[in-house]
């Protein structure tokens, strides 16, 4: 079962980190999502006991799941929506100002500027 | 410690006043220096009174303050400097910001920090304590480094502060590294203690050196000089509080107050003999070529601070007693010079040799002054200066080589002494004295020349403050004016001799030194420097260059480290062991299928072709994941994720809505599918390895079942619920702050018009928010709203028996605004008080959350501490109890809502891309 739980968790890793290393920014947005996902699952995972949920009356005879990792994950969802969120209007922004959500465009576009500006700084 | 505390009450004074009414900085730092002055005097005639306090306790530092000898000089001395140079400034600074241009809420800075730079070396002085000293030592140069800067709109003002700043803030560090390498040989950091006990070997040698070097730097002795002739371009009272109280002052000093130290490594003590004749001489020589009258102040501090440290080299009772000597007679002459240097360029306007001549006849008692303060720097009778060169004689009087480069460098000084008084006040004039300046200016000249003067014809107290500095109980120096033939006077004739015959010879030598010198720039630290900090831009270009290039260049660079790290640590901490397999068990089916089906949608995710599948699979592999978590035994993280999942599925799909087609669909051009699916496999591996071994370790022991048994302590059944808001409550307290972070920057984005260079399209273009849903839905939608808002509250108040929690109660609220909104539009749903207050409900939330937590401090119980304490009663409301947990549970639910419509509102308010 520890391995079936580990490869879920190595597969939503590996595919967020194949969204994160694409040209497509909203791409690597959803990625970190995803990573975010994985994280969740994985700290859910590390409970030592799995059990009935641990919730008073407690079931007689019966383990009773880590609570702890649950209050760990249950933070890492929302910060992770928000971080998430975040990210989506980040990558809004720069479409606003550069037309365009292509890595290797915005890189090439970064460049122009900063000759552009160096060129203006020369001319002061 | 008085004279310390005064200043530094001044500096705060200045600033406070100074916000106020910037005229009133000036007389509060003037009151502060002037007591801090009086009661470094007053000190002079009590008992000494050493302070100490514990600092660092851990690592056995104690706070000392001294109150010997040299600590009662070198106070006096900033003070005292420091109260004059203030005066000066008094009338100095409103002309100096008119003539740049500068509105006169600037001056409260310039005094705060003169106050400052004067409370730092009064605590320089009096630490007891190589990291205190370090401490102080750093402090100054942090002043210098503003006031050096102080013209900040001229380039060449901050070029020349961050040198400084460079240079003596570097040096600085190796003093902290002498701290530690002592403090890990010898036990201790205090400087008593080390004198008793000197190090010995390569310790020693090693503290010695990185002293030496520290103090070299700051004294700005060859060939860390570079530093102190660029920094002239600070106003004229920082330079003469500079070169004669502070800072340059501050090197010397390091060096007679660790002479123990010193002392234990001859080579070293040898090295400083070297430097500081080196000094002497390069100083001495390129102050005669300099034209900028401050340019030839600067090379002679040079050259005057290389004899303190060939006597400090010497290092004999009497050579140490001469430095300290020195030190405050030098200081006298060289500050009335700069202070001279600054009313000549006020009344004329020039500021070099060959722009100024004559003026002794249109200020006869400035133009005396001058001369006794030449005179002084120059070694002449009667003034105080001839007895520093007198004890410089004596102090060497075993060391010949020493003595003759010593004769040579008082040569030198009375020659660019000379010239300096002629080249302004001798021979034909050249330019007129127009404009005054006022007495505050010309006051503190003539009394630091009548000090001078006075204490050349008198020089008993200077010379008993000086062998207290020096330390020797049996030894007194006793200058004194002898009418013979002994070596120092003679060698004092010669110097002058000599001195007047290179003045003579001015034509024969003055062009062939300045070509030689102008040869030699190339090889000039200077230069050295120049290339260094280029090198350094070039490098950081390059750098940011490679960064910019790619994001996914960064991203590597943080992921295949840790990566690796990872797999190194998982390797180190025992490869064989650990991998464990345990047991399917058939109970167990449910849960595999599920995570099977999670882990490939995930996957499918991942390859999908356009934004919108890769949105819903995501958003699909997320609800398996929480029919996962529900069969691992999480109820609430199962609600939660459900909920969050949804909110994040509609919040990305309202985002894309934003981009227009075309570029969605050239964003998802794949450029390298092979390498970026090779990264992938590499990644998952990793990752199975690690999550593999962690989930393999089993040992039973945790917290959690603590927890367990806790739970109905704090009133609560639901345990999660009760780490959430009572065990744990910082935690999520964080958690919510980060929202909100996250949710102030989501809110500024949207709202800021878009800069950049082809961004702002005007409002409204683009189609409206559609509202294309049927009359059925908007229905369906409307009824739904009130109802998800009862499910929350619900949740929130049955949190502590059931599953759910705050979270889960502010998410439902959340989905449901979402769905209304999706349904009927934002606009007619925009006035609304649940989208209107959503900011305002969030931050609430937040802050009640922050009440709950802080309130249990003003009745002396620890943060976070809920009542009813742990077991007590409850007050009960029907079947629900009653706590300081709810609120806080009420809180982390008003956040999340409160900050997640907020999100919703902006998002839908923009208009939709084409």
């Amino acid at each position: 079962m520890n391995l079936l739980l580990a490869c879920a968790v190595a597969a939503l890793f590996g595919a967020g980190t194949f969204l994160m290393i694409q040209r497509d920014l909203l791409a690597v947005a959803l990625g970190t999502t995803m990573i975010g996902n994985s994280a969740i699952l994985f700290t859910l995972a590390a409970g030592r006991t799995r059990g009935a949920a641990p919730i008073h009356p407690l079931p007689e005879g019966e383990v009773v799941a880590d609570p702890l990792v649950q209050a760990l994950a249950l933070t890492a969802l929302v910060i992770n929506f928000a971080v998430s969120a975040l990210l989506l209007v980040l990558i809004w922004r720069v479409h606003r100002t550069h037309q365009t959500v292509d890595l290797e465009e915005l890189a090439d576009e970064e460049v122009l500027e900063e000759t552009r500006d160096e060129r203006e700084e020369e001319r002061i | 410690m008085l004279p310390l505390a005064l200043s530094l009450v001044a500096a705060a004074a200045a600033v406070l006043a100074g916000r106020r009414r910037p005229g009133a900085a000036a007389p509060m730092a003037l009151g502060g220096l002037a007591l801090a002055f009086a009661a470094a005097v007053a000190r002079l005639f009590l008992a000494r009174e050493d302070l100490e306090l514990p600092w660092a306790g851990s690592w056995d530092l104690q706070f000392v303050l001294l109150d010997d000898g040299l600590a009662r000089l070198y106070v006096l001395l900033a003070s005292g400097i420091g109260f004059l140079v203030a005066v000066y400034a008094r009338g100095y600074l409103p002309h100096h910001l008119r003539e740049q241009r500068r509105p006169r809420r600037h001056a409260p800075a310039f005094w705060a920090l003169l106050a400052l730079f004067a409370a730092a070396m009064a605590g320089l002085a009096s630490a007891g304590d190589l990291v205190l000293l370090f401490f102080f030592f750093d402090l100054t140069a942090v002043c210098s480094y503003f006031l050096i800067g102080y013209d900040r709109q001229e380039p060449r003002a901050r070029a020349a502060a961050l040198l400084a700043l460079l240079v003596t803030g570097i040096a600085a560090v190796l003093l902290l590294v002498a701290a530690v390498v002592a403090q890990s040989v010898c036990g201790t950091t205090r400087i008593a203690d080390l004198a008793a006990d000197p190090p010995e070997g390569a310790a020693a040698h090693a503290i010695a050196g990185l002293i030496a070097v520290a103090a070299i730097a700051k004294s700005a002795q060859v060939p860390l000089h570079f530093w102190l002739p660029r920094a002239m371009v600070a106003p004229t009272p920082v330079s003469a509080y500079l070169h004669s109280a502070a800072m340059v002052a501050a090197g010397v000093f390091l060096l007679q107050r660790t002479h123990p130290l010193i002392a234990a490594s001859p080579a070293v003590a040898q090295a400083l003999l070297w430097v500081g004749g080196a000094s002497l001489l390069v100083g001495g020589t390129v102050a005669l070529t300099r034209d900028a009258l401050k340019q030839v102040l600067a090379y002679s501090t040079i050259a005057q601070y290389g004899y303190v440290l060939v006597l400090l080299g010497a290092g004999t009772p009497l050579a140490l007693a001469a430095a300290a000597f020195h030190v405050p007679a030098h200081a006298l002459g060289k500050c009335a010079l700069f202070l001279v240097a600054g009313v000549v360029t006020r009344r004329t306007g020039a500021d070099r040799l060959s722009e100024t001549g004559g003026l002794g006849r249109a200020m006869p008692a400035t133009a005396v002054a001058a001369a006794v303060a030449a005179g002084t720097i120059a070694g002449l009778p009667p003034t105080v200066g001839f007895f520093k060169d007198e004890l410089l004689f004596e102090g060497l009087s075993d060391r010949n080589g020493a003595s003759w480069v010593v004769a040579a460098g008082a040569a030198l000084s009375v020659a660019y002494a000379a010239r300096l008084w002629w080249g302004v006040f001798g021979g034909r004039q050249v330019v007129a004295a127009r404009r005054p300046a006022p007495r505050s200016m010309t006051g503190p000249v003539l009394l630091l020349a009548a000090l001078a003067l006075g204490l050349g014809l008198w020089p008993g107290p200077l010379a008993g403050l000086a062998a207290d500095a020096a330390g020797s109980e049996r030894w007194r120096v006793t200058p004194g004016y002898h009418f013979d033939l002994r070596r120092s006077n003679v060698l004092a004739l010669l110097a002058f001799a000599l001195g007047a015959a290179v003045i003579a010879a001015k034509r024969l030598w003055l062009p062939p030194l300045r070509r030689f010198l102008r040869a030699l720039r190339g090889l000039s630290p200077t230069h050295g420097y120049r290339t260094g900090l280029e090198g350094l831009n070039r490098l950081s270009d390059a750098m940011h260059g490679l960064e910019v290039r790619d994001l996914r260049d960064r991203l590597a660079a943080v992921l295949v480290p840790t990566g690796l790290l990872v797999l190194l640590g998982v390797w180190a901490g025992g490869a064989g062991r650990g991998y464990e397999l345990r047991g399917l068990g058939a109970g167990d089916v449910p849960l595999a299928v599920v995570l099977a089906l999670a882990a490939l949608t995930g996957l499918a995710a991942a390859t999908s072709r356009t934004h919108q599948a890769l949105a819903i699979l995501l958003a699909l592999s997320g609800f398996l994941l929480a029919v996962a978590f529900a069969l691992l035994g999480a109820p609430d993280v199962a609600l939660v994720s459900v909920l969050v999942g949804t909110v994040t599925t509609l919040v990305v799909l309202a985002v894309l809505r934003l981009f227009p087609r075309e570029v969605l669909r050239a964003a998802r051009r794949t450029g390298h599918r092979r390498r970026d699916l090779a990264v992938g496999a590499l990644a998952t591996a990793t990752a199975l390895l690690l999550s593999w071994r962690v989930l393999s370790d089993d040992d039973g022991s945790t917290v959690a079942t603590r927890y367990v048994e806790l739970a109905p302590t704090a009133h609560t059944d639901d345990v999660v619920t009760a780490i959430l808001a009572d065990f744990r409550g910082l935690d999520t307290l964080g958690e919510a702050t980060v929202v909100l972070v996250a949710m102030l920057g989501v809110a500024m984005l949207l709202t800021r018009p878009a800069g950049g260079p082809r961004g702002r399209r005007s409002a409204g273009a683009g189609r409206p928010p559609s509202a294309r849903s049927t009359l059925l839905t908007k229905a369906a939608a409307a009824a739904l709203l009130p109802l998800t808002l009862v499910v929350a509250a619900a949740i929130l108040v049955k949190s502590h028996a059931e599953p759910g929690d705050g979270f889960a109660a502010g998410t439902v609220a959340l989905t449901g605004v979402a769905l209304c909104v999706l349904a009927v539009g934002h606009e007619p749903v925009r006035q609304r008080w649940w989208l209107r207050a959503a900011p305002q409900i969030g931050c609430g939330g937040l802050a009640l959350m922050i009440c709950v937590a802080f309130a249990p401090l003003l009745q002396g119980e620890p943060f976070l501490s809920h009542a009813p304490a742990a077991g007590g009663d409850t007050a009960h409301l029907g079947r629900l109890s009653l706590h300081t947990a709810l609120l806080f549970d009420l809180g982390i639910a008003a956040a999340v809502y409160g900050f997640g419509v907020a999100l919703i509102d902006r998002l839908a308010a923009v208009p939709e891309a084409p």
